[in-house]
């Protein structure tokens, strides 16, 4: 078996907030194998993005050990954080996080602008030609909808052939349909590239359609429910006290 | 980090077009054509003097001598360099029927003037006007000034010294006005050469200049001439003049005043640069996402530091295009109107250096001040994207940001030093300019904080739009963040150097007006012949109003040698503090007396006996003496007439130049001069009945006699001050201006957000009146402690101009502080004025639903 894309021994992070330190990851052991599709799943404040950011090398845990794709993320500074993201990661948001100013076609070419892709708009447009937006290579985000928007997004997020794809409530903000054309693109995506997939997501639904589920609450990590044997998720000792 | 792929995405943020950005150019395009505007008019009289030399000086050379003649060897050389025209300089008093007026006499010969035209009413060539006629009677032609004066009509005859002259012409222009105009004490009155002598107002002893005015033969090096001439009689108090400087003075005064006003220019740059910072801080807020978004999809710091390097470097150049098409319109476009106004010649055109050097400052300016924001903005996490509940962190800028920072002001620093050329002045202002924003900075913290606490307290209970004003002007976090640092560091920054410039003009003209006079004399009357004084001091005793008569023996006299070196060695050996140059420059008074005078304080050694007798000793003045590195002692060679004098330091004394009384560098022991020709001088105390009444009575009974009022010398002065008040005040004003402009940028910035707040406290059921009051007590309160904490910053420098420039008591004037703190809170008011209607028209329910 090859290593796992995603290990997480311990984790824990602390935030400084105006009312004082938050605790929102309080020990957190995952692993996740190559190839899996993940879905995060948990109540409103119960850690769920904060643990797919420490995934992302997005946010420093403050405690404990994040390995991603065998590579220690502990102790990479913010840059080669970036440039760590760049080569190996797609992240999807639920608001889209589109750049206002650049076109669809410019803004998925700009990771792979950003890695010195030399032929960064045509596979950009191949792109944006899989999720069905080759029409629309031209518009700027303002011009397109809420649908469309997202699948910029997840164009972007697939243009340079991440091994692992990171998504935050991707539908959260779509109507049903079009979330539901999003889903597929995701798990189209990740099949045919043979891509890892971790998931955030509030719908039961969804999150079922997973290989794997793992439920967040309180900052740290329920038994495990889906495909079992995959995955070891239990919370760190003594980190619920 | 790939270049092109920052510069691909510095396009496309560019591309939505420079809206966000008006404040930024108008900011930085204000600032740089102050600058440009400045140095190109400076610029335009440098040219139109260097174009003009040999007009202004009437030669392709000139050589200067004090109270004497060139002897017959000295003549011979300058005749052998081309062609010579002697010319005298004295002052004198014009007399006609009891009536009399100082005039500054010209005496000059055929050949005047080689270059340039004098142009007189009637027309006529100035050898008619001056020519002697069959009765013997020769001519004069006189400035309006002093025909007007003295109520002159053309044919009249006129009293000079011991000789009438017949008024032939009115003078309209001399060529060489300029340069004379300098020191004049009087409008002009111009005979012929010839009849000079027969006024008795030139002779040994008396003060006059000579002026040897040379149009160089063809094949005539003036350098290898020049290097001749000053090396064979440069010992013998010689002034070389010509056309390449025709007028070293003026271009001394105006590259200073050029350079100061410069410097002014540079504070409202400094003001632009706070416009700039805020609206790159404005700017970056609204990309908060897009870097967050970035930095996910992989861009490193270095990255997002270069995107937005790069958009503000092209902004930067646009503003600075901007400013520097301005600063060099601005001067073509009122060129007429300029060239009439200046007393000096000038060429008005496009002049490269001085908008280069605005271009500069701009460029480096627009960096330094958008470099904070964009060390923050580099700081932003792609978490960011993910949660807003979770205080930002507030780190310094890295090593890198500051490094640089600190690198461009070093950078602005070395660039004013050497575009100005007065290095104390840049330091000291761009150091100025430096604190204030410090302290400005700081004041706006703790207004913010006070703001706060004040609204928490009992004045904002129960009293909403006194409590809203309060947390208005608090900002955000309480810390003064937002519009109350941009209006107290932007209009604060103007309204210190507007309150820094009132204050020292108001100190300087009360120097001049008030103190003055209290204890200077009302006359001072000079070339009092020997044989004439006892009747002279018989004849002021006996006036009205007469208090006090003081008078001394009158020479001059130009240090030559100090301990056996020449004044040139023991400059070069270092003996010379900064700015006591002038002491060895040129001609420096001297008197002899056998006791020290009333009121002298010896500081330093002794004075000699009264029947001394022995080795010539001399008194100097102890600031100045230590200034050129002389003790106790030493020996020092003073060329009085021609002949040295050499002389033992016997003492220091204190000596007040500013008290307006009689007062020497130099006091000699009797023995030494008192058989040198000479003449005395004499100060009236006392107030006399009409004012003039005394200048007529020296007039009608010493014909050679000049009487000089102080009162008039001293308006002179402050006219003087006025024009240089008044065109530093310009220079205040555009800061102020600039300023504005940058509160009204923050006011903009702050519209959605005062909206917001207008729409929520209409929902809670705030009349629209209530609303205004919070918005009007708001801008109040914001221009009153800009102004505050302006007048506190702005009296320190002035205090500090005033106490070591001047070394004079400063004097905390009302009547500036009250016009600064109407002038903050007008500015305010009025640019909340503007952004008024915006809040009070809000309809609740719409800006609320758009807000979700």
């Amino acid at each position: 078996m090859s290593d796992p894309v995603i290990e997480l021994r311990g984790v824990r992070l602390s935030l400084q907030s105006k009312a004082g330190v938050v605790d929102i990851l309080r020990g957190v052991d995952l692993t996740v194998e190559k190839g899996e599709t993940v879905g995060v799943v948990g109540p409103s404040g119960s850690g769920k993005s904060s643990l797919l950011m420490v995934m992302g090398g997005l946010e420093r845990a403050t405690g404990g050990e994040v390995k991603a794709l065998g590579r220690d993320l502990t102790h990479l500074d913010e840059d080669a954080l970036a440039r760590f993201r760049r080569d190996h990661m797609g992240v999807v948001f639920q608001s889209f996080h589109l750049i206002p100013t650049m076109t669809a076609l410019e803004n998925v070419a700009a990771p792979l602008e950003l890695a010195g892709d030399a032929d960064a708009f045509d596979k950009a447009r191949m792109e944006l030609d899989g999720v069905g937006l080759g029409a629309r290579l031209d518009h700027y985000p303002a011009q397109l909808s809420g649908g469309e928007q997202q699948r910029v997004a997840l164009a972007r997020a697939a243009a340079p052939e991440p091994s692992l794809l990171l998504a935050d409530e991707p539908t959260g903000n779509l109507d049903g349909a079009t979330g539901e054309a999003i889903i597929k693109l995701i798990f189209g995506l990740a099949e045919r590239r043979g891509a890892t997939v971790v998931m955030v997501t509030h719908d039961p639904g969804l999150a079922a359609r997973c290989q794997r589920q793992v439920r967040v609450m309180d900052g740290l990590i329920d038994e495990g429910v889906g495909a079992p044997g995959a995955a070891q998720a239990t919370p760190a000792a003594g980190a619920a006290a | 980090m790939r270049l092109s792929t920052a510069f691909a995405f510095a396009r496309r943020e560019l591309r939505g077009g420079l809206r966000s950005f008006r404040v930024f150019l108008a900011c930085l395009a204000l600032g740089v054509a102050g600058v440009a505007a400045v140095g190109s008019v400076v610029a335009a009289i440098e040219g139109g003097l260097s174009a003009k030399g040999r007009e202004l000086l009437a030669a392709d050379a000139a050589v200067e001598l004090t109270y004497r003649f060139a002897r017959p060897d000295e003549r011979a050389e300058l005749e052998r360099l081309g062609q010579v025209s002697e010319a005298i300089d004295a002052r004198g008093m014009a007399r006609i029927d009891g009536d009399a007026a100082v005039v500054q006499l010209k005496a000059v010969d055929d050949l005047y003037p080689f270059y340039g035209e004098v142009v007189l009413d009637p027309p006529m060539p100035l050898t008619q006007a001056l020519a002697t006629d069959a009765e013997g009677r020769p001519g004069a032609v006189a400035e309006v000034a002093l025909i007007t004066r003295l109520g002159l009509e053309i044919g009249d005859p006129v009293s000079l010294g011991e000789q009438t002259f017949i008024l032939r012409a009115a003078l309209l222009s001399e060529p060489d006005k300029v340069v004379a105009g300098l020191g004049a004490f009087g409008p002009r009155f111009m005979i012929a050469r010839g009849a000079a002598e027969l006024t008795g107002l030139v002779q040994p002893g008396t003060l006059f200049e000579t002026e040897y005015k040379i149009k160089l033969a063809d094949g005539v090096a003036l350098d290898t001439a020049k290097a001749q001439l000053l090396e064979q009689f440069g010992d013998a108090g010689w002034r070389w003049r010509d056309h390449r400087q025709g007028a070293p003075g003026v271009e001394r005064v105006l590259s200073q005043l050029g350079a100061f006003l410069i410097l002014v220019g540079l504070a409202a740059l400094a003001v632009g640069g706070v416009g700039v910072g805020a609206s790159v801080r404005a700017y970056l807020d609204g990309k908060t996402e897009t870097i967050a978004t970035l930095k996910t999809l992989g861009a490193d710091g270095a990255m997002v530091t270069a995107v937005y390097l790069i958009q503000i470097g092209v902004l930067a150049v646009a503003g600075v295009a901007l400013g520097v098409v301005l600063g060099a319109a601005l001067p073509l476009i009122f060129a007429d109107t300029l060239a009439a106004r200046l007393p000096v010649p000038s060429a008005f055109g496009l002049y490269p250096e001085p908008l280069i050097e605005a271009a500069v400052y701009g460029l480096l300016a627009a960096f330094l001040f958008a470099l904070w924001p964009l060390a923050r903005a580099q700081q932003i996490r792609a978490a960011g994207l993910f949660r807003d509940l979770v205080a930002p962190e507030q780190r310094a800028p890295g090593l890198g940001f500051l490094v640089a920072m600190a690198a461009l002001t070093g950078a602005i620093t070395l660039a004013a030093v050497s575009f100005t050329g007065v290095a104390t002045l840049s330091l000291g202002f761009i150091g100025g300019v430096a604190v204030a924003l410090f302290a400005l900075s700081a004041a706006a913290f703790g207004v913010g904080r006070l703001a706060r606490s004040l609204a928490r307290g009992r004045l904002g209970r129960g009293r909403l739009p006194i409590r809203l004003a309060l947390s208005g002007v608090a900002g955000p976090d309480g810390s003064g963040g937002g519009e109350t640092r941009g209006a107290v560091l932007a209009l604060g920054l103007g309204l210190t150097v507007l309150a820094a410039i009132g204050l020292v003009d108001v100190n300087l003209r009360r120097l001049v007006a008030d103190q003055l006079p209290e204890r200077a004399p009302a006359y001072f009357v000079i070339d009092i012949q020997n044989a004439d004084l006892p009747r002279f001091l018989d004849r002021v005793d006996g006036l009205d109003g007469v208090e006090r008569v003081e008078t001394a023996p009158m020479l001059r006299g130009l240090i030559t040698r100090i301990n056996g070196q020449t004044a040139e060695e023991w400059t070069e050996a270092g003996n010379i503090a900064e700015g006591y140059e002038w002491v060895l420059d040129g001609d420096r008074g001297v008197t002899y007396s056998d006791r020290p005078a009333e009121g002298t304080e010896v500081l330093e050694g002794a004075w000699w006996p009264e029947d001394y007798t022995g080795e010539p000793l001399v008194s100097f003045g102890e600031e100045q003496g230590k200034g050129i590195g002389l003790e106790i002692g030493d020996q020092i060679t003073v060329n009085v007439l021609g002949r040295d004098v050499t002389a033992r330091v016997a003492n220091f004394r204190r000596v007040e130049f500013e008290t307006g009384g009689i007062n020497f560098l130099m006091v000699m022991d009797p023995n030494v001069l008192r058989g040198a020709p000479h003449v005395h001088i004499a100060t009236l105390y006392g107030e006399e009945p009409q004012p003039g009444d005394y200048l007529r009575a020296v007039a009608a009974g010493f014909p050679s006699v000049t009487a000089i009022r102080v009162a008039e010398v001293i308006q002179r002065a402050e006219g003087v001050l006025l024009d240089v008040a008044a065109a530093a005040r310009a220079g205040a004003v555009a800061t102020l201006i600039t300023g504005v402009v940058v509160l009204i940028g923050a006011a903009a910035a702050g519209q959605r957000r005062r909206i917001y707040d207008a729409a929520i406290l209409k929902t809670l059921g705030a009349t629209r009146w209530e609303v205004l009051s919070a918005m009007t007590l708001r801008s109040a309160l914001l221009g009153l402690a800009a102004a505050v904490v302006a007048l506190g910053a702005g009296a320190a420098a002035a205090w500090a101009v005033t106490w070591y420039a001047f070394e004079a008591r400063f004097v905390f004037d009302w009547g500036t502080a009250l016009l600064i703190v109407f002038g903050g809170v007008a500015a305010t008011l009025a640019t909340g004025a503007l952004f008024a209607v915006g809040p009070l028209s809000a309809r609740p329910a719409r800006v609320l639903r758009s807000r979700e």
